[in-house]
């Protein structure tokens, strides 16, 4: 199929960028890597009417080294890219291995980090790896910007607290605190497919080995990427045993998460997944933390 | 000079990865119009009424046909049960209902694809429902709705194999396994969807360039619902893009031809062009069958198996296409390539309102081997027999009888591949036959991931069966002055993909002692090739190798007696078959057999019930190995197409609507998802009546894959299961009990 009709603007600067936006109101989109806005014209679940891309705006591309150890990520910056970064995976070595995840070369070669973000897929990896890694976002529109944490963004399936004139500029990434570990866990009936069920878990220890904060973020299993409360309160201050971790992912699983039934999988099966997944991820990430 | 036996490139290469090469939808012709399909979209009902004057009024709209402008409006590859078009007015009877949701009912033409699709909307029609039958077990009931009135029965293949006393052997039997086995439907997910073209050529003969697999046979089939006279129809088929015996029945040819014909007589002389987007085609075509396969198998303490009694159940969904010769072979292949001296099987193939299910690579000898296999396996477990000795002891030799009473053909080699298989894979003949040395378990360290070894060895046939008639043509042309400066050879074979272009170019030069480059190939064209056969049965390189040997010979011969240029035909015909006999099945099956064995490695999760292939060894009996990288290229392919149908795909059907009507619902593998490593054991032990020994080998890697995975999952789990596909949630439930 071929998308409905639209116009088309390709701004070379974020001031013309949002100055466009501005004037298009509810009638403007953003095109970033298009591997979601285009095939959603295509078959006319999207009908903008005017496309506003960012893809000659040249100062929205870049990874940049934040003072404090993190990381600053334009939005235009390709996942491809993200993933083959030295700096990021010296920083962070989890994202390079979550992005890995996300479809194929191909895709991961257009799509973009930001472009993830604003899409806010809830069976996507981005957005729930920008959760877990307690990620800011810097929103601008003509005139103004805000900045936004990541668990305030994603407001439901598709939706998150953009305005229509206002665009995602940067991801910046806080450095990881010392002693701590990552892990990913998904799985997913084809490789290269959306999760039937995934976790991101992040987890800081102190010197004793306690569990002094965990972040897991499930993805693919809810309306959004759900930041557990249930691993916090079970396991911050405490030694995680393998008990405590069982324990955690069997609430998880039992009271967090509200999967659904599609062709691949019922409710139950990814239920059972979130369960399996929690423990295993839970368990590594610990392992890993120093 | 030896071509035969060298990795030529393929013909086809430089154009298909320069993008030159053109395949059916790639065609266009000035004027052309385009077509767009009604399907039925109801899995069974009658058309009560169907209106189609507002879709002809659309601007646009060239024309509209339906049932009443089909002249003879039947067709099928084994019996014309199935209408051009169903509905109203139609020139059989029982033609005016659907009993599939890819029942085709109306045709509009226009002058854009779109116009075409915004008009269908406009055809306005009523169905009267009736019950929708989708278990073959339940359509077989006496009492159950009839998918076709006029036949009396909604089974229309039945078949018997009655060797020796099934009922006494089992007395004698030291150990009795049995099985309810139970293989899914899968479809072909061909690269290119149906597509074609069809016009009056400059000689008035309708003609369509399409994709299909018998130029001849869907000549005939168009001319006989055209009413028309077989010359003045015309089949091109250019570069395929993969068939899998999903094009073996047809889906675009028929109607492609009339909507040009119609056409025409209207006076409306504009070629017609057709693309299916992916849901029409997977609607649109047939599956590989279902099969139902309840097994009993008894055996003495030494491992010999004295008895099997089968009941072979095949779901044909809504109409034949190539039910019936499916079953004749799963019918044959569910006892497997053994000598067991009392056999009983029952077979059935049953119309229901699945989708019509039909040819799919191993034409029934999956499910047959599944069944076998499964139980040979089971049958080692009890008796504490190495699945590879256990196998040993009941393989078939050369004279050794079938189950339907007669012998395989000469070149009997199954031993021989099964040993060859087995000592790849680690297993070694010691003095109480062979096994597996201990401590070859593989661990993988982690305690929820199980890592299980299997085997599996089938035989396949090559080349029509049970009397079907078998032959195929070659024309050879020599033309040059005192030296040959070049070779045309003609011939009707479809390249598919496979590689039979290449492969007959290389036995032409091979049998003309020519350079392959002097070489000139016209394929597949009714109007200048004859009948060459489809491509299909594992048969191409073995028939057209036979016929072009012939054809050669005598070309050569004319060119020695200066004709000029040299010219000479000639027709293979193999050794005769013979049916089934209705009570006890005594038959001669096959002319010739390929034989095939595969050990495999996975890898379970336990906990999350995925399934990885890790390794798969694959020998192969090819006779001769006409191109091997070709043969290797096969083997990859089959295991990989049989990978999808052992673990990941999952063709869904519920109410007779298909659920999975997407690539991203019917999930088959990637490069991302095939076994990390395929090893292929090529061996050529050569065919006696094969063409430089060849014998056919494009099906044959598929067939153990699937029952050497369910026995490699047991070695992991300690499970059986008994139905696939391996999905996850069939494995974790299967644990869980
Ligand atoms: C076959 C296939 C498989 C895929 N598999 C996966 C997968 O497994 N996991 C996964 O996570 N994703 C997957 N994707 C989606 C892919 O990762 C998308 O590229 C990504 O989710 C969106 O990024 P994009 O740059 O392509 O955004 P676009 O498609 O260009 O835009 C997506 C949406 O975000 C908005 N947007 C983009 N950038 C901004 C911005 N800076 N400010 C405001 N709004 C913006 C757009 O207006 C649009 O609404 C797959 C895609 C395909 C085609």
């Amino acid at each position: 199929m071929k998308p409905a009709p639209f116009e088309y603007y390709a701004p070379t600067s974020v001031e013309e960028a949002l100055a466009t936006l501005q004037s298009l109101g509810y009638d403007g989109k953003v095109l970033a890597g298009g591997q979601s806005l285009i095939p959603a014209m295509n078959f006319r679940m999207a009908r903008p009417a005017a496309l506003v891309d960012l893809n000659k705006v040249k100062e929205l591309f870049y990874i940049k080294p934040t003072s404090d150890g993190g990381l600053a990520i334009g939005t235009m910056t390709r996942d491809s890219v993200v993933e083959k970064d030295p700096l990021v995976s010296e920083r962070f070595p989890i994202v390079p291995y979550v992005v890995k995840h996300i479809a194929h070369p191909q895709i991961r070669n257009r799509g973009t980090f930001g472009g993830a973000i604003a899409h806010a897929d809830p069976a996507a990896q981005i957005p729930a790896l920008s959760v877990a890694l307690q990620a800011r976002f810097l929103v601008r529109k003509q005139g103004g910007e805000r900045w936004v944490n990541a668990e305030d963004f994603f407001m439901g399936p598709f939706m998150t607290v953009l305005e229509p004139e206002e665009m995602l500029a940067e991801v910046v990434l806080p450095p990881m605190a010392k002693g701590s570990g990552a892990s990913y866990q998904q799985v997913s009936r084809q490789k290269g497919g959306y999760a039937q069920a995934a976790v991101i878990s992040v987890v800081v220890v102190d010197e004793n080995k306690r569990c002094k904060d965990v972040r897991v973020v499930l993805f693919s299993v809810g309306e959004t990427p759900i930041l557990s409360q249930t691993a916090r309160k079970i396991l911050v201050g405490n030694v995680p045993t393998a008990e405590a971790i069982a324990e955690v992912a069997e609430k998880i699983s039992k009271d967090e998460v509200d999967p659904g039934t599609d062709i691949h999988g019922t409710a139950e099966y990814r239920r059972h997944l979130v369960k399996v997944l929690v423990r295993r991820g839970l368990t590594e990430a610990f392992e890993r933390a120093k | 000079m030896s071509i035969v036996g060298e990795s030529v490139v393929r013909v086809d290469a430089i154009g298909k990865v320069t993008g030159e090469t053109l395949y059916p939808g790639d065609f266009n012709l000035p004027n052309q119009a385009y077509m767009k399909i009604l399907f039925a979209q109801h899995p069974h009902a009658i058309i009560k009424r169907l209106d189609t004057s507002k879709a002809e009024q659309y601007p646009g709209v060239l024309a509209v046909f339906t049932a009443k402008d089909v002249p003879n409006n039947e067709y099928g590859l084994i019996m014309p049960d199935q209408p051009v078009l169903c509905g109203p007015g139609s020139t059989k009877p029982f033609a005016d209902r659907v009993r599939f949701i890819g029942d085709q009912v109306a045709l509009v033409i226009a002058e854009t694809e779109q116009i075409a699709a915004e008009a269908l909307k406009l055809i306005e029609i009523e169905y009267e429902a009736l019950p929708v039958i989708t278990d073959p077990r339940e359509a077989m009931k006496a009492d159950a709705i009839l998918m076709h009135p006029d036949k009396g029965s909604n089974v229309f293949g039945r078949y018997r194999i009655r060797k020796g006393d099934v009922e006494k052997a089992f007395q004698q039997a030291d150990v009795i396994v049995e099985g309810y086995y139970q293989t899914p439907a899968q479809e072909h997910a061909y690269l290119q969807p149906e597509a074609g073209l069809s016009f009056i050529d400059e000689a008035g003969r309708v003609t369509i360039i399409v994709g299909g697999q018998w130029t001849h046979e869907d000549q005939e089939q168009i001319a006989h619902a055209l009413a028309l006279p077989l010359d003045q129809v015309r089949v091109i088929y250019p570069a395929i893009g993969g068939a899998f015996g999903g094009r073996e029945d047809m889906s675009v040819q028929v109607v492609l031809a009339l909507a040009a014909w119609r056409l025409h007589q209207r006076g409306i002389n504009r070629p017609v062009k057709i693309i299916w987007s992916r849901e029409e085609s997977i609607i649109g075509h047939h599956k590989r069958h279902p099969y139902f396969i309840r097994a009993k198998w008894g055996a003495k303490r030494d491992g010999k198996v004295i008895a099997a009694e089968m009941e072979v159940i095949a779901d044909g969904g809504a109409y034949a296409y190539t039910s019936t010769k499916v079953l004749g072979n799963a019918t044959l292949m569910c006892t497997g390539p053994y000598l067991i001296p009392n056999v009983k099987v029952d077979s059935y193939a049953v119309y229901t309102n699945n989708l019509p299910n039909g040819a799919f690579r191993g034409f029934g000898g999956p499910q047959g081997a599944f069944a076998a296999e499964m139980q040979m396996n089971k049958l080692a477990e009890r008796l504490g027999i190495d699945p590879v000795e256990i196998r040993m002891r009941n393989l078939l030799d050369e004279g050794d009888l079938l189950s339907v009473g007669t012998p395989l053909p000469p070149g009997v080699s199954i031993k021989k591949v099964v040993e060859a298989c087995a000592k790849a894979a680690g297993w070694e003949k010691g003095e109480n036959g062979w096994h597996r040395p201990a401590g070859f378990q593989v661990e993988t360290g982690n305690p929820s991931l199980k890592r299980g070894i299997g085997f599996a060895c089938a035989f396949k046939n090559v080349g029509f069966s049970f009397g079907a008639p078998e032959n195929c043509w070659a024309i050879v042309e020599l033309h040059g002055d005192a030296e040959i400066e070049k070779a045309v050879l003609y011939h009707a074979a479809a390249e598919v993909g496979q590689g039979s272009h290449t492969v007959l170019v290389q036995m032409a030069a091979e049998a003309l002692g020519l350079p392959m480059e002097k070489v000139e190939l016209v394929a597949a064209d009714t109007a200048v090739t004859k009948n060459s056969g489809s491509v299909s049965a594992s048969r191409m390189t073995f028939m057209a190798g036979n016929a072009i040997r012939g054809a050669a010979e005598r070309a050569l011969e004319a060119w020695k007696n200066e004709e000029r240029p040299a010219r000479a035909e000639f027709q293979y015909r193999p050794p005769k078959t013979t049916p089934y006999d209705p009570e006890t099945g005594k038959s001669e099956p096959n002319f010739a057999y390929g034989y095939v064995a595969e050990a495999v490695e996975v890898e379970v999760d336990i906990e999350t019930g995925q399934v990885r292939l890790v390794k798969v060894i694959c020998a192969d009996d090819v006779g001769k190995a006409v191109n091997p990288q070709q043969v290797q290229g096969q083997v990859e392919g089959a295991v990989v197409q049989a990978a999808g149908y052992a673990i990941l795909e999952n063709f869904i059907q519920q109410d007779g609507q298909v659920l999975t009507k997407t690539l991203s619902t019917y999930l088959i593998p990637t490069i991302l998802d095939i076994p990390e490593k395929v090893q292929s054991i090529v061996l050529e032990y050569a065919d006696p009546r094969g063409p430089w020994g060849a014998r056919g080998m494009g099906e044959m890697p598929y067939l153990p894959l699937a029952p050497a995975v369910g026995a490699a999952i047991r070695n992991a789990t300690g499970r059986w299961f008994d139905q696939f596909p391996y999905t996850p949630e069939r494995i974790l439930s299967g644990l869980e009990e």
